[in-house]
């Protein structure tokens, strides 16, 4: 779905952001991208919608070149939500904000009147249909900026730090979200530093630093590697340092509390 | 925009020229932009011209100097197009449109070889306002920053389909709207933060507040200002009585 | 040890709204504590931290109720300038704090707006610059500093302006987890070495637990749960107020309710291993 060919990016001041980055995202994958801040995470986002053309390398999507196809024709197909809400509400009203990417693709006004809907319903937002976007929480803003990029039925969804700003409930809630949309086919790209938030829904993790990825398998197995997450000023989920301290039998560490208990019972049975 | 950036943008430099009081560097390049204004033949326009890149490679910034000369020299061309069509004076043409390319350099050479630190001490020694000046460090200080916020706006704006280029002069200016909204409103949203913070930190306690850094003219600045000043008297002068308007 | 923060029947209500944004909040802080106070987003974390530099009421006018003193003075009756020395304020964006060109004379600016003689300034500026480990960054300029760096510059013109209290708004939300773990050991260095009290909102406490004195929970501009963090995490209610508790935290809970660990305090991953015997398989 999305493959970047030993792709290179230098910012006009000189800095390497992106160092010959390799990466394939097969449809219907869940991938984190993981690094400190400066790491390149955001650059590489920037270059799988088209935002950014590569100095040099290939970046695919769907297997068309960015560098030939405009963002909005990218956009289509690959969705993305940034990271600062108040960065793209503009509308008069919350309906409103969630038809204009849809009236810029050229849906039908019959069909966009049914995707609004749908996006307000699912995200529990319709009280709001004709209150102005900018009167919403911080939270509620985050869920509608996501409201607006479903609603286009894109094929890839890119999410930069969606934790950002939000308690645990709502966390909550984006971390089942998340869920829904790789179970319905989705390829879903997760950009964050919330490790604790990230390690239950066990993505695929790419590990960058200083423009190159360091780092690329299943989180079960990456997150156990403490040299790279080191090197890459990348904290360890707490469920797998205590599974490291508990044991050294290769198996997946627990992902959540409930897990964690079951097997330190099953310890206590058979000492 | 390149032409704006690499003409009066501060980059920090380490000469002698970036040394100086900034009060003696605003002189300098008010003496030179009131000479341009006086010249009258095209030779003595070039004897200044030459001044100006002599101070440029003083304050080792030559080749941007050179690089804001050529780009003016663009715009100037225009000038000179207009003014040959009306006047058919060549020489007069001439002499306008470099007029304009010299004006760009004396203020360039002002902006890009000082902090906006040190023009903010400049405005103190006119004696404006706390106020003025600190509205003014304050809209220096977040161009950087809403340069910025542009840049991620258009790119979230992009990415729902929004194609500034498409469509006819109507079109595009509508297309704007998306992007200026957002841009306004973290402006506002920005600055009641900024008064929140100002106001944490006692902005506007006593009447006249003290400052960490004193700028104070040492020998060697009021040697180079009177320097300056004695050498467009003479410049000045020999202008207007020892040199003909017209090269034999 | 007297209390540096009051807070008694606080109320407080913004002129176009209905609903107090603060509702009869008591609070007491003794010299020297790390209070965290987390909630849902809007349950009146903001203007509570505002009461407290005076912001409220000062620069934000609504209906005021009950009081608040700090270090035995009602904010309501103190000036702005008196409370900017008193209280710090670390505001979540960093960036919107920092008004000067130049790292050090932006940690000046505050003392410059109180008039404070040079050489003093210099001495107060240089010592803040190196307690936040910023000497080397006195000369640049804002736009060169990275989220980690401007969040030390301005700690630093919070800190030359010597407050008893400094209020931390969200500090780690735009930082990395190393980036936000430093800032929070940070947290912890200056009030063992200046004996500052601080007053931090936060949603992340995975790393203010260990540090922190205190846990007070609000919801709907009151205080529903206050007391150690390990008390106000192991009670049931802390999740349905939108406090994230630490997945540690969830299994030691656990696990200290069928007595395979102690309830005392609140455990790293290392301990917690360590208490049900770790590494014996």
């Amino acid at each position: 779905m999305i493959e970047l060919r030993n792709v290179t990016f230098v910012h006009q001041n000189g800095v390497k952001a992106l160092d010959g980055v390799s990466l394939k995202i097969d449809s219907g994958e869940t991938v984190a991208v993981v690094g400190e801040n400066g790491a390149g995470k955001t650059t590489l986002v920037k270059h799988v919608t088209g935002l950014l053309k590569p100095a040099s390398g290939d970046v695919l999507v769907d297997g068309q070149s960015t560098s030939t196809t405009s963002t909005a024709r990218i956009s289509r197909k690959v969705g993305v939500a940034f990271q600062n809400p108040d960065h793209q509400l503009f509308s008069e009203s919350v309906e409103e904000e969630m038809a204009f990417a849809l009236r810029n693709f050229g849906f039908a006004p019959q069909l966009v009147e049914e995707r609004v809907k749908w996006g307000l319903e699912l995200f529990g937002l319709e009280e709001y249909r004709k209150s102005s976007p900018l009167v919403l929480s911080g939270g509620e803003k985050k869920r509608l900026t996501l409201a607006c990029i479903l609603a286009w039925d894109p094929e890839v969804v890119i999410l930069d730090e969606p934790t950002v700003g939000q308690d645990s409930i709502q966390k909550e809630r984006l971390a089942e979200t998340i869920k829904m949309l790789s179970s319905a086919g989705k390829t879903v790209v997760v950009v964050s530093h919330d490790i604790e938030f990230l390690w239950p829904i066990q993505p695929r993790v790419v590990v960058m630093k200083a423009g190159r990825i360091v780092g690329d398998g299943p989180a079960a197995t990456l997150m156990q590697d403490r040299e790279l997450l080191d090197s890459a000023r990348v904290v360890q989920p707490q469920l797998v340092s205590l599974h490291q301290q508990l044991t050294k039998r290769p198996e997946r560490p627990f992902t959540d509390a409930l897990e964690a208990r079951r097997w330190l019972e099953r310890g206590k049975r058979t000492p | 925009m390149m032409w704006l950036s690499g003409g009066f943008v501060f980059r920090r430099g380490t000469s002698r020229y970036h040394r100086l009081d900034p009060r003696v560097k605003l002189l300098i390049s008010v003496l030179m932009f009131v000479t341009t204004l006086i010249v009258r033949s095209l030779y003595e326009l070039a004897f200044v011209l030459a001044f100006m890149v002599a101070v440029a490679a003083v304050a080792t910034v030559l080749r941007r100097v050179l690089r804001t000369m050529m780009l003016t020299a663009l715009f100037s061309a225009f000038i000179f197009a207009v003014n040959f069509i009306v006047t058919g004076n060549l020489e007069m043409s001439l002499l306008y449109s470099l007029r304009f390319v010299a004006i760009v350099v004396s203020t360039s050479l002002f902006f890009i070889t000082t902090s906006p630190d040190e023009l903010e001490q400049v405005m103190k020694t006119f004696r404006l306002p706390r106020d003025v000046v600190f509205a003014f460090v304050t809209a220096v200080r977040f161009i950087p920053v809403m340069l910025l916020d542009t840049i991620q706006i258009m790119d979230a704006q992009k990415s729902r389909g929004l194609e500034l280029e498409k469509g006819n002069i109507f079109r595009r200016v509508r297309n704007m709207i998306p992007i200026l909204i957002p841009l306004v409103v973290n402006s506002v949203v920005r600055s009641g933060e900024l008064a929140e913070a100002m106001e944490s930190r006692a902005y506007g306690a006593v009447p006249q507040p003290t400052s960490l850094v004193e700028y104070r003219s040492s020998l060697a600045d009021k040697a180079v200002a009177a320097a300056a000043v004695v050498t467009f008297a003479l410049v000045a002068y020999s202008f207007y009585y020892v040199l003909p308007v017209h090269f034999p | 040890m007297s209390d540096i923060l009051e807070v008694k029947g606080l109320s407080f209500r913004y002129p176009d709204s209905t609903r107090r944004a603060v509702a009869d909040f008591d609070l007491s802080v003794p010299q020297g504590e790390i209070v965290v106070l987390a909630g849902p987003s809007g349950c009146g974390k903001s203007t509570l931290l505002r009461a407290v530099n005076g912001l409220v009421p000062h620069m934000y006018s609504g209906e005021y109720g009950g009081e608040v003193k700090v270090g035995g003075v009602a904010v309501k009756d103190s000036s702005m300038r008196d409370l900017a020395q008193r209280v710090g304020f670390l505001f979540q964006n960093p960036e919107n704090q920092i008004f000067m060109f130049t790292v050090e004379r932006d940690v000046a600016f505050g003392l410059e707006n109180l008039g404070v003689p040079r050489e003093e300034m210099r001495t107060r500026v240089d010592e803040a610059m190196r307690l936040l480990d910023i000497s080397d960054l006195a000369q640049r300029a804002p736009h060169e500093l990275s989220d980690g760096q401007k969040q030390r510059v301005a700690l630093a013109g919070v800190l030359a302006m010597r407050p008893q209290l400094v209020i931390l708004d969200e500090p780690t939300s735009l930082l990395d987890p190393k980036t936000a773990a430093e800032l929070v050991a940070l947290v912890a260095r200056l009030r063992r070495e200046l004996g500052t009290t601080f007053v931090v909102v936060e949603h992340r406490l995975d790393l203010l637990v260990k540090v922190a004195d205190r846990l007070v929970v609000m919801n709907e501009g009151r205080k529903v749960m206050e007391g150690t963090p390990r008390d106000v995490l192991f009670r049931d209610e802390a999740e349905s107020y939108g406090v994230a508790v630490p997945a540690i935290t969830q299994v030691q809970k656990m696990l200290a309710k069928d007595r395979l660990v102690p309830t005392s305090g609140l455990m790293t991953p290392a301990e917690l291993a360590a208490a049900v015997g770790g590494g014996s398989r």
